[in-house]
Formats: C-alpha cells, structure tokens, sequence
C-alpha cells in the first residue's frame, strides 16, 4: 500500500517538475531575449508570458494535414514528454535518492536520449508536410555525433564512483567535484546536451530556416505538450548535469534539494543563453567537428578518469 | 451541466489569460508593403510567427497579385481556429476586391497593431466569431494513379497523383539511388522574400536540384521601368539631386533591417530584434551603437560558423554582374558613388571584404551601415549629382539594369547540391527582392 503511494506521489513530483521546469525555462527565456535584444527587462510580462502562451495554445484548435500518420503524430510529443519526465525521475534529491532509484540510471539516461531521436523523428515525419520532414531528417542526421560523446563523459563520470548509479556517483564527489576532477566532462556535457534537447546552435530540427522544422504544422494543445516536453528535456539535461559533475544534492546549510535546485539553475542559464547567442552551426561542419574533436576529446576523458584510479 | 458550466468557466480563465499576451500574426505581404511590415516588426503588442499553424491573426498587408492571392486564402484556411484576417492598406484607397471576406479592413493612418491586438482578444472571447474556410476542402486534382500499386508513374515511384508529385529515384552525392522528392517553398516562406517559390529537388535535407517559381509580381502588372519597386529615396536620386545624408540614413538603414532577418533565420531572433531596433533609430550620433553590436555579432563566432565559406559565387559570374554589396563583399571594389563629384568630395572610397562567401557579405553590409552613417554625419545640407547610375542597396542602378533581377538570377545554381541551412544562408545573403527584381526593364518589342 505505502509503496504504491509512494508510487503516487513520485509521479505527481515528477509532472509538477516538469511543468515547473518547462515554466522557468519560457521566464528565463524570455528574461534573456529582452536583454540580448537591448530591451528593458519587464518583469511583469516576462514572469506571465509562459502562462498566457500556454493558456493560447490550449484555447487553440488541434489542426492536422492532408493525410498525416496520425498515431504517430500523437505520440511523438506524448514520447518526448514522456523522456524529459523519466528523465528527471532518475535525478537523485537527497541521500534518500530519486524518485526512480535505479541501480543504472546513468545508463537509462543515455538509454533515452537514443529515443529522443525517436521522437523527434516521428514528430518530423507524422505531419506528411516538408519542412517537419526536413526536421526529422536532420535530427537523424545529428543524432549519433552528439550521443557518442555524451555516452562516453557520462561513462567518464560513474569511474570514480565506480557505480552507474546517480546516487553513487554523487556520493563519490563529496571530496571533489567532478567538474573539477574531469574537467573535459562538463564543456563536452553541455554540448552533448544542446543536442538532446535540440535547442541554440544544435537546434537543427525545430529550426527557423524550416519555420519551425517538426514543429511547423503543430498547433494548439499538441504544440504546447511539444515545447513543454523540450523545455522539461533541457531542464533534466541540466539536473542530471548538475548531478553527475556539480555533486547534485550535495552541500552545506541547505537541505539536497534546494542545493540541486540551485545548481541545476546554474547550468540551466547558460544552456538557454545558448539559445539567444549562438548561431545554429552548420550539420555537416558539427558532424565532422563530433567525430574529429569533441568524441576523441571524450574518449581522452574516460582515459584520464581510468588513468586517475590507478 | 456543472462539467458544462465548469468547462466554461476554464475557457474564460484561459481567454483572459491568452487575451492579455502579444497577438500572434502570420504576413502576408503583397505588394509595396515591405517597409509598412518592417514598422510593425519592433511592436510589443504582437508577435511575428513563422508558421501559419502558430497563428491566431493573418494580416494581408497591401493588395496581392493573383498567384499570392491563391498561396494567401490557401495560408488562410491552413490556420487553426479562432482565427481571423486583418487587412491592412498602408497606402491610400480600400481594397481592390473581397478575397477575405470575413476581414477586418485598415486603412492608411489607422493604428494596426491596436486593431490586431483587439481582434485576437475578442477571437480567444468568443465575442468575434472564427472565420470559415476561404476554399473548398477538396483534393487539388483529380486521381491519376496508372501503375500497378495505385501510384502515379509505372515503377514504383514517380508520377503526380492528385496533382501531388511522388519521389522519383535519383543518385545521391554518394553515387548511391535514394528517393527524390519534388517540393516547392513559398510564396510567404519566412526565410523568403515575399513571393520568392524556389522549386527543389530534395534528398534528405540536400537541394539536388533548384529552380526559381514565377515572380508573381512580374506577371500581374509588368512594371516597364525599374525603379518604381525600388525603395526609399533612391529611385528619385536617379533624376534629382537627393541629399547625401538622407540617401546614405536610408541605405544603413536597409543593411540593418536586412540583418535582423538574417539572424532571425539563423535562430537569433532576440539579436534580429536589436539590429532593427538600430534600424528604426538610424542616425549618425548611433553609430558607435552600431560599432558595438558588430563586435558583439563577431563576438560569438559561430555566426561565422554558420556563414563562412558558404555561397561563395563564381568569379566569372560576378565579373558580369553589376556592382554592389555582393560583388563588393567577393572583392571587386565597384560602387557607384565613385563617381558621383559630391562623393568624391566627401573623400569616399569603397569598402570591400575578400572571402566572397555569406559571412563576407554580412560583413560588407555592416561595413557599409557603418560607412553610411559617417558620410551621413559629414554631409550636411551637401546633395548627389545624378550621374546616370545610382548605388542602391542591392548595388548600382541604371535605367537598364536591375541588380534585385541578376541576383534573383544567381540562385538555382547556387543553391544546387547544398544543404537546407546553407541554401536558406545562401539565399538570405543575397537580399533579394521580388518587387525590386519583377521592375526589370523590359525589352524593346
């Protein structure tokens, strides 16, 4: 009984996280486009502009195309949403652990991210219209070059701890962080992480040269479960962040979850900032930059992390 | 009745909500409606979308030539409801005809955005009804499978059923034979100048084949001298005397609108806000303001990554062009104002980038805003001497030669066999301009 209202309340945890998240990313989002386009901040519109775009969205009809793949349509940004929350379920909270405790859950996050392309791809390809199928196409394009370093940092990172837990691996840096033990794992992370969550120069699939790429035909409710689900991925790219480089719920004074919170915010601005202030790069130049620089960066990271435990 | 009663109750508290945020518009712009569209960009109370899905507001600015007319009801019906039309004539008179009959007509003087923010909060409170398909739901042509499985051509690909053209097979830049599939982009493609239809080829996201679609504005009302499409003051320089400072205001002017749509396709819409701001503000005290944003821009290089050693042109072709930003971003130091006495005076010399390449030419055209804004500060009351040429910027001007039409010309070569993003780079560093380019003069009968 309890373990099934423990079951319950983790749930609910978990969507509210994600709602929340995806509303801090829309205010920081917001807060940074004022700034970057030399505007004053005003900060009554900013904190309301994800709620009254949502509440649009949502009194907005669904439309579709002529023939589309309507399951798949459907499930695309239901699978997406269904990620960023798994995803943010395996982040541990406290000496207690995560909502998810799983004795992998380094391993089940690399795991989601491959279906992200999954995802990504079906929203692209369901519409039966040309620029989403662009989208999915690029996506798929991009998918392995940012996924190999990604896998390999993270792999880098559960050395020391010599667990593939996330409860392990922060409890292996309450000496020292990993940020600073394997200082190529975090640079290479949050690359790897812009292209999870397609977002500022990875942003190849929901790009503006394709008027919005996978998402172009979307509208309504279905549109607004889309852009929730990415911003909740670009959160829980920047929790698990926090968690496997920043020693997540570890700190002084503040109870682990506040500790988490902050950190997580950390990493969460800049990754927005991206957005704002770099230029999508081009495919084919970051697909040879992924294989020629930034996989043997990471492979030099797991070296020197073994290297370390000698 | 109390899940109806609540169920209305949840629709107000999201209608008060949504009625309070920036309305969300989708342009379409027909003809002389460019600059009218640019002063709406900066309004805080709406919000550009570059999806007619993500709209609630389509505003039809200007009267469209008929092919525009048939991609805009066509745009219309694609809206997700509530949705309505805001027709505004930036220039004198009411609309020629009442293609959108639900639509909300402005005229010249009357506040825009007001009306459009207005119309979106009565759509989302029920107090404006959401307007009907403007076209029948049919499919556009008539079924013509011939092949075995139902399909339009004998294989197993290829052919036009329902007027839609299958994938045919093709090599690919690896010599291997995927599919192909023919697509046509635009009219009101945001990346594209209104009414630019590129026709393409596409395997994956590459362009392995590329042709322009008509220039509607070519065909309506063919314009037999160039410069009435040309914006500004410049037409009039042609002929008159102009004041250098009001000539060199407006060509900063166009670099910096031209930029802020640059970045906004490159996915920098919030820097794309800042250049327009500049723009709208133009004044030669602000150039250091200019100065510091191109720093800024070169600052985080991978605007460069995105652009550099993309779209670079054929010397050959370039040779024959006429002279301009993009010539002068490959090299070649032409510029009309050379050879303008009152320029000369002022001690102008052209500025030019070596690479030839997209970067080069945001750079050029930075260069050129900056340029512009220091011989505007000299000028003062100092006028042009019409010479017989005048340099637009798009590049010189004659009574026969377009530079807007060679551009236009440039593309399909291209853009074949590049990517989506660099042919949309590629494409967007030329600055096209289909009105300016359908003035192309036209040959003695």
């Amino acid at each position: 009984m309890s373990e099934t209202l423990g079951l319950l309340v983790g749930v609910a945890l978990t969507i509210v996280v994600v709602g929340a998240g995806a509303y801090l990313v829309g205010v920081i989002d917001a807060a940074i486009a004022q700034v970057v386009a030399g505007e004053a901040l005003e900060w009554n519109r900013t904190l309301a502009a994800p709620v009254r775009g949502a509440a649009f969205l949502l009194l907005q009809e669904r439309t579709t195309t002529e023939r589309p793949d309507a399951p798949l349509w459907a499930i695309a940004p239901a699978l997406l949403a269904g990620l960023a929350a798994t995803a943010l379920a395996l982040v541990p909270l406290g000496p207690s652990g995560a909502v998810a405790e799983v004795e992998a859950g380094i391993v089940a996050f690399g795991a989601l991210g491959a279906l992200v392309m999954v995802a990504v791809y079906f929203h692209g390809w369901a519409p039966n219209s040309v620029l989403p199928l662009i989208g999915g196409y690029r996506f798929v394009a991009l998918a392995l070059s940012y996924e190999m370093p990604l896998a390999l940092v993270l792999i880098a990172a559960a050395l020391p701890a010599q667990s593939l837990r996330l409860s392990a691996i922060v409890a292996s840096q309450a000496e020292l962080w990993n940020v600073l033990r394997q200082p190529l794992g975090l640079p290479l992370y949050l690359i790897a992480g812009l292209g999870l969550a397609f977002r500022g120069p990875l942003a190849f699939p929901d790009a503006a040269d394709l008027a919005g790429g996978t998402r172009a035909e979307a509208s309504g409710a279905a549109l607004l479960l889309w852009q929730t689900a990415r911003s909740a991925m670009l959160v829980a790219v920047a929790a698990i962040g926090a968690t496997v480089f920043l020693g997540g719920w570890l700190g002084p004074w503040l109870p682990g979850p506040a500790w988490l919170a902050v950190k997580t915010l950390v990493l969460l601005v800049p990754l927005v900032a991206a957005d704002h202030l770099l230029a999508r790069v081009r495919l084919e130049r970051f697909v040879v930059i992924a294989w020629v620089v930034l996989i043997p960066l990471a492979l030099v990271d797991v070296f020197l992390s073994g290297v370390l435990l000698l | 009745m109390a899940g109806a009663g609540t169920g209305v109750g949840v629709r107000r508290v999201l209608a008060g909500l949504a009625g309070r945020a920036p309305a969300r518009v989708f342009v379409v712009a027909g003809r002389d409606a460019r600059e009218s569209v640019q002063g709406l960009r900066l309004d805080p109370r709406l919000e550009f979308v570059d999806s007619p899905r993500a709209a609630a507001i389509l505003l039809v600015v200007g009267d469209l030539p008929e092919p525009l007319l048939a991609a805009g009801l066509a745009l219309h019906d694609s809206m997700p409801r509530p949705r309505a039309t805001v027709w505004w004539i930036p220039a004198s008179g009411g609309p020629k005809r009442s293609d959108f009959p639900g639509a909300l007509v402005v005229r010249a003087g009357e506040d825009v955005a007001a009306a459009i923010s207005r119309t979106q909060a009565a759509l989302l409170l029920g107090r404006r009804a959401s307007e009907p398909d403007l076209l029948p739901d049919t499919d556009p042509a008539p079924w013509r499978g011939v092949g075995p499985y139902g399909q339009g051509g004998t294989g197993m690909t290829g052919g036009v059923p329902y007027g839609r053209p299958l994938a045919e097979r093709a090599p690919d830049r690896d010599g291997l034979e995927l599919d192909q599939l023919p697509v046509g982009v635009g009219p009101f493609f945001p990346p594209f100048p209104p009414g630019f239809v590129l026709e393409a080829k596409l395997q994956g996201d590459v362009i392995q084949a590329a042709a322009l679609g008509e220039n509607a504005f070519a065909r309506t009302e063919p314009r037999g001298d160039t410069m009435a499409a040309v914006s500004g003051p410049f037409a009039r320089a042609l002929t008159q005397p102009v004041l250098i400072t009001e000539l060199e205001l407006a060509r900063a002017r166009h670099h910096l609108a031209w930029l802020g749509h640059a970045l906004r396709v490159q996915g920098l819409g919030a820097l794309g806000r800042r250049a327009w701001r500049l723009a709208s503000g133009i004044s030669p005290v602000r150039a250091q303001e200019v100065r510091v944003f191109s720093r800024m821009l070169e600052a985080t290089r991978s605007l460069g990554w995105a652009t550099a050693s993309v779209g670079v042109i054929d010397t050959a072709l370039l040779a024959q062009m006429a002279p301009g930003p993009v010539t002068r971003a490959a090299g070649s130091a032409r510029d009309a104002r050379e050879e303008d006495p009152a320029y000369i005076a002022l001690g102008f010399e052209s500025v030019v980038q070596p690479d030839g390449d997209a970067r080069a030419r945001w750079r050029q055209r930075v260069d050129e805003a900056l340029q512009s804004l220091q011989l505007a500060g000299q000028a003062g009351e100092r006028l042009s001497t019409p010479v017989g040429k005048i340099e637009s910027p798009r590049g010189t001007l004659t009574d026969a030669v377009s530079p807007a039409a060679e551009l236009l010309d440039l593309v399909p070569a291209l853009v074949t066999g590049m990517e989506w993003g660099d042919a949309m780079t590629t494409i967007v560093s030329l600055d096209l301009d289909l009105e300016e380019a359908a003035g192309r003069p036209v040959p003695a009968a």
